[in-house]
This record gives C-alpha cells, structure tokens and sequence, in this order.
C-alpha cells in the first residue's frame, strides 16, 4: 500500500473504525483515540498489508484488539446500571433515538467478548464465521458469546422497563 | 430477522467521526514518519561511527600485533647475539688464561 493508498484507506473506513471503537466504549474522546491509534498502526505497517478485504479485515481485527488493550490497561469498564438508562416514558418521537441510546450503553456495559461479538455482528454485520476468523476463536464460540451477549442485554433491558415503565403506570 | 435484532442493528450502525479526524491521523502520520526517518539517520550514523571506531580498533590491534612480534624477533636476535658474544668471549678468557700459563711455565 503506498502513501496516496494509505490517506484513502483512512478517509473511506474512518467511519467504520471510530464506530467500532465509539461502539465498544460508548465514549467518543476514547474512541477517536483508539481509531487514531489503528490508522497509526496500520501507515507503520503499510508496505506489508494488502488493500481490499485484507486491509478492511485488518483494520477490524486491530480496532478490536485495539479496544480490548486499551480497556485491559486502563481498567476502564462500564458497569452500567439499569437506573443510568434513559428514561423512555419521554415523548414518542424521541422513543427510538432514546432506545438506540439504551441498548449503546446496554453494549458497552457487557463483558469484552460477546460485547465485541455484538458489535461485529450487527454493527460490522459480519457472519459468525467471519467474526471467528477476526477474533481467531472457533465459530461455536462465537455463538455462544452472542447468545450470551443478547440474553444479558434482554434481561437488563426487561429489568428497566418493569422498573420503569411498570413503576410509571402505577404512580 | 427479529426487531430485537433491528434494533441492535439500528444502535450499532455506523457514526461518523468527529470533524477533522483524517487530517488529524494524517498528521500524526507524518510526525511519525518524520521521527522514523530521523531515528534511521540516528541509527546509520551511529553505524557508521562503530565501522569507523571499529577500523581504527583493529588497525591499533594489528600494529600492536606487529610490534609485539618485532619485539619478540628482536629480543631473539640480542639473545642469539649474547650467547655468541659470551662463546667468544670464553674463547678469549681460555686463550688468555693459555697464554699466561705459557707465559709462566715457559
């Protein structure tokens, strides 16, 4: 990859890794640290890498990594309590936008690994398959994780809406 | 697809980074760039100083060599020299030591 290459990879895929990583850490001034970080990486590195899908394949593969790393290191972990939700008994129009905002923070508050599932698999929507090459994992794995990853997030968001929707009608 | 899944989806779609982002990574591309090729010129000219440093060691190494082996060689010469110089110098003694017995019993 050459000079010119490198400045178009960043300027075509810059939203795909600060979304992984925004995704990854609901937290936009850690995000555009790690992606910095990625694209970075990648201009040490970019004599040896390939464009196309090997380039996008591991841009997503060192984004993630990038992500774990950097929450490891920092001790950084959002224990996210169902109370911090946004309150949905707002206006209707804002419901989904509210909803969206729930279910990001919901993400970001899982374990690292169906966390990384999740979002590979609905924001990069890549195949199971394909995410167990990305995280070097076997594919029954990454069932397992994303199975996991949706009950916990199912169960905290059953959680608030019986604590809060529930608790509204009655008051 | 369930709308649990579509929600998920549509909550992890794609963002747009925050303005300015490319030409930051650009920037700091450049910087980094900038420092590998000073670091490059640091580690070259450092080789270079160990070529030179290192010529001069084993130049000083092979004269200092050569002087001690002269040395050797010289202080091979003076022992052959003395050993001659003492034969000769028994000669004389045992010649003269003849000669003043012959001068003494004629």
């Amino acid at each position: 990859m050459t000079k010119i290459e490198f400045e178009s990879v960043v300027r075509d895929h810059q939203r795909m890794v600060y979304s992984i990583a925004c995704n990854f850490f609901h937290n936009d001034a850690i995000a555009e640290e790690v992606a910095q970080d990625v694209f970075l990486q990648l201009f040490e590195q970019h004599r040896t890498i390939q464009l196309g899908t090997h380039c996008v394949a591991w841009l997503r593969r060192s984004t993630v990594h990038r992500c774990i790393d950097a929450m490891r290191r920092s001790g950084f972990r959002q224990e996210m309590q169902v109370d911090c939700l946004p309150d949905i008994a707002s206006e209707a129009p804002e419901t989904d936008l509210l909803l969206q905002e729930g279910l990001r923070r919901l993400i970001a508050s899982l374990p690292e690994k169906p966390r990384t599932v999740l979002i590979l698999r609905y924001g990069e929507d890549m195949d199971v398959e394909e995410i167990g090459r990305t995280l070097q994992m076997p594919a029954r794995t990454v069932w397992s994780h994303l199975q996991r990853g949706t009950a916990m997030i199912r169960e905290k968001a059953t959680r608030y809406l019986k604590e809060n929707v529930l608790e509204g009608d009655r008051r | 697809m369930s709308q649990f899944e579509r929600d998920l989806r549509e909550s992890l779609r794609h963002r747009e980074p925050p303005s300015g982002f490319a030409e930051k990574v650009l920037a700091r591309s450049r910087e980094s760039e900038a420092r590998h090729t000073a670091r490059r010129w640091l580690v070259a000219a450092a080789a270079v100083v160990l070529m030179i440093g290192g010529g001069i060691f084993v130049q000083q190494q092979r004269q200092q060599a050569e002087d001690e082996r002269a040395k050797e060689q010289l202080m091979v010469g003076l022992r052959i020299t003395g050993s001659k110089l003492r034969n000769v110098q028994e000669r004389l003694s045992r010649i003269q030591e003849r000669a003043v017995q012959r001068q003494s019993n004629p």
